[in-house]
């Protein structure tokens, strides 16, 4: 129950006892769900690893400029089947990206992903004063699971309050990739999926979107303007996408 | 009546009841980080009465969308209109020797007025002050009704020498403490409010979204009663919060005088809404008795007013 001194008369502290365990920011969660089925050896991997690598310092960028969220990364990687890849919450600051590799031969299953991402997105495993979480969707294909299994796990996800809310973008590695499996996934037709016509559009399209996740707790922001000019010209991204404090 | 909103701000207002037990309402309000670097006002609001009922206390929290362009104004008119009301609800309990199922009585009736006369004084205001071109082209292109720029939550509790009454409706918190430091809502909860949106006094049927609850302060004496909007809560590193901030409100409470709270309530809301914190507006009211009240019985320590949240942990 201790804290700092103050400057000025809006600065915080000297409190010699405050109740509770201390103050903290809102916890912001990002979940990374990345492709590393057959299709992704070689270049596309490589670009990949890099292009997340090279994300990770503009969040962290974000998250010390803003004055509201503190950023936790997670990060399922998905061929035939899911797994973790950073299983529990890593603070964005000085995370270092363990780099993918590709299954042979796997295939694009979405559907337990998003099961996988459920379970961490369920109540009582992410904090009530948890900002809206987001997720990030990077494949080169189109759904490969078997009848029923896309849409069991987007079932799923939306049946977790978290994941309903979560802010979900989509980025499509080649224009076959881009389909409407993706944009089901997003849940919004305003919200375009990013695509990345080559290996070296990948790291743009990456930064664009973790500056769409980022700006989405900015207050007073014009985030419809932000949105579409991060999200391309096509995106006519409505602002209720963004919207935090308003009524049921 | 003592009201504070639009800054870093504190203030503190007594009231004796019945003669018998002191309570002392502490305040503190800070507007968020991002409203300051956004440019935004303090959108909370919180108000204090004491008369001779007992004492009364509103917080109110202005929702930050755009569609919600008056909150400020609907937040200040909020806390002005609850503290009327509760005033006379307090009289009105005081004077007779209400029952718990008149208590309980007293808090629907409190919501049901204050839901119709904060109605009334928003038309008031727009009478007053008509939407301008800029404001009507967004209500026009929300689609809103007239009331829905000025939406604000609203927390608002009475106490007189035997009854404490609680109205809320929207995000924020209140936790009722007792001498040991066990702490419970003194409402019940809303599954509804996800930390995104929330219920509202601008919402056309406010009245069924307001929880209420009475509890005897004979049977369940009080340490300290805290009211917060929901940058408060939503800066606080432990989940859930409550328990220990009750059993620190408790100890503190024993150990230090209303100075020192009034000393120290503004600092909490300033850090709660700064950057290491919520960054969201941030208003706290925390009422303390004082001299007279009775330090608790056997039977205190097992029972509570009905429909109360026990935090456990």
């Amino acid at each position: 129950m201790t804290s700092l001194a103050p400057d000025d008369p809006e600065a915080t502290g000297p409190y010699p006892r405050m109740p509770g365990g201390g103050v903290s920011r809102r916890p912001l969660h990002f979940i990374i769900l990345a492709d590393c089925s057959g299709g992704m050896k070689g270049e596309k991997i490589q670009a990949l690893n890099f292009a997340i690598a090279d994300m990770l310092p503009h969040l962290a960028a974000w998250e010390r400029d803003q004055e509201q969220a503190q950023v936790f990364i997670r990060a399922i990687a998905f061929a035939t089947e899911p797994w973790w890849h950073i299983a529990e919450p890593q603070p964005v600051a000085g995370l270092g990206w363990k780099p993918l590799q590709p299954v042979p031969k796997g295939l694009t299953n979405m559907g337990p992903a998003f099961t996988l991402a459920a379970r961490a997105l369920a109540p009582g495993r992410i904090e009530r004063r948890a900002l809206r979480p987001a997720m990030l969707l990077i494949t080169d294909g189109l759904a490969t699971d078997p009848p029923g299994g896309f849409e069991a796990g987007l079932s799923a996800l939306m049946d977790a309050p978290a994941g309903q809310a979560a802010l979900r973008l989509a980025i499509a590695i080649g224009r076959d990739a881009r389909s409407a499996a993706l944009d089901r996934f997003i849940g919004d037709p305003g919200v375009p999926v990013l695509v990345a016509d080559s290996s070296e559009d990948i790291a743009d399209r990456l930064v664009a979107a973790s500056l769409a996740v980022s700006r989405m707790s900015e207050v007073g922001a014009d985030r419809g303007a932000v949105a579409r000019r991060l999200l391309g010209p096509s995106g006519d991204v409505p602002s209720r996408i963004f919207d935090q404090d308003t009524i049921v | 009546m003592a009201m504070a909103a639009n800054s870093t701000t504190g203030s503190t207002t007594g009231s004796i009841t019945g003669g018998i037990v002191t309570w002392q309402v502490v305040t503190g309000s800070a507007r968020g980080a991002t409203h300051r670097v956004s440019g935004l006002p303090n959108q909370d609001a919180v108000a204090s009465h004491d008369g001779p009922g007992g004492v009364v206390v509103a917080i109110a929290d202005g929702h930050g969308h755009v569609r919600h362009f008056r909150s400020a104004d609907g937040a200040a008119l909020a806390v002005g209109v609850a503290c009327r009301v509760a005033s006379e609800t307090a009289a009105a309990l005081a004077a007779d020797d209400a029952d718990d199922q008149e208590a309980e009585r007293a808090g629907q009736e409190l919501a049901r007025a204050v839901v119709a006369d904060w109605r009334s004084a928003v038309a008031g205001q727009l009478e007053a002050r008509p939407y301008t071109v800029e404001e009507q082209f967004i209500l026009d292109r929300s689609a809103d009704t007239p009331v829905i720029p000025y939406g604000a939550t609203l927390l608002v509790a009475l106490i007189t020498a035997r009854w404490l009454v609680c109205a809320q409706i929207g995000d924020g918190d209140m936790l009722a403490v007792r001498p040991d430091g066990a702490s419970f809502s003194p409402v019940a909860g809303d599954d509804r409010l996800d930390g995104r949106r929330t219920t509202s006094l601008c919402q056309p049927d406010a009245l069924a979204s307001f929880r209420t609850g009475a509890h005897d302060l004979h049977q369940v004496p009080l340490a300290a009663l805290l009211l917060a909007t929901d940058g408060y809560g939503n800066a606080q590193a432990d989940e859930p919060w409550q328990p220990r901030v009750g059993r620190d409100l408790a100890e503190l409470a024993a150990c230090q005088d209303r100075h020192w709270f009034g000393q120290e309530v503004p600092g909490w809301a300033r850090r709660c809404a700064s950057a290491e914190g919520s960054g969201d507006d941030a208003t706290i009211a925390l009422l303390l008795p004082g001299a007279g009240q009775d330090s608790g019985t056997p039977d205190a320590e097992e029972g509570a007013g009905r429909g109360q949240r026990p935090w456990t942990g």
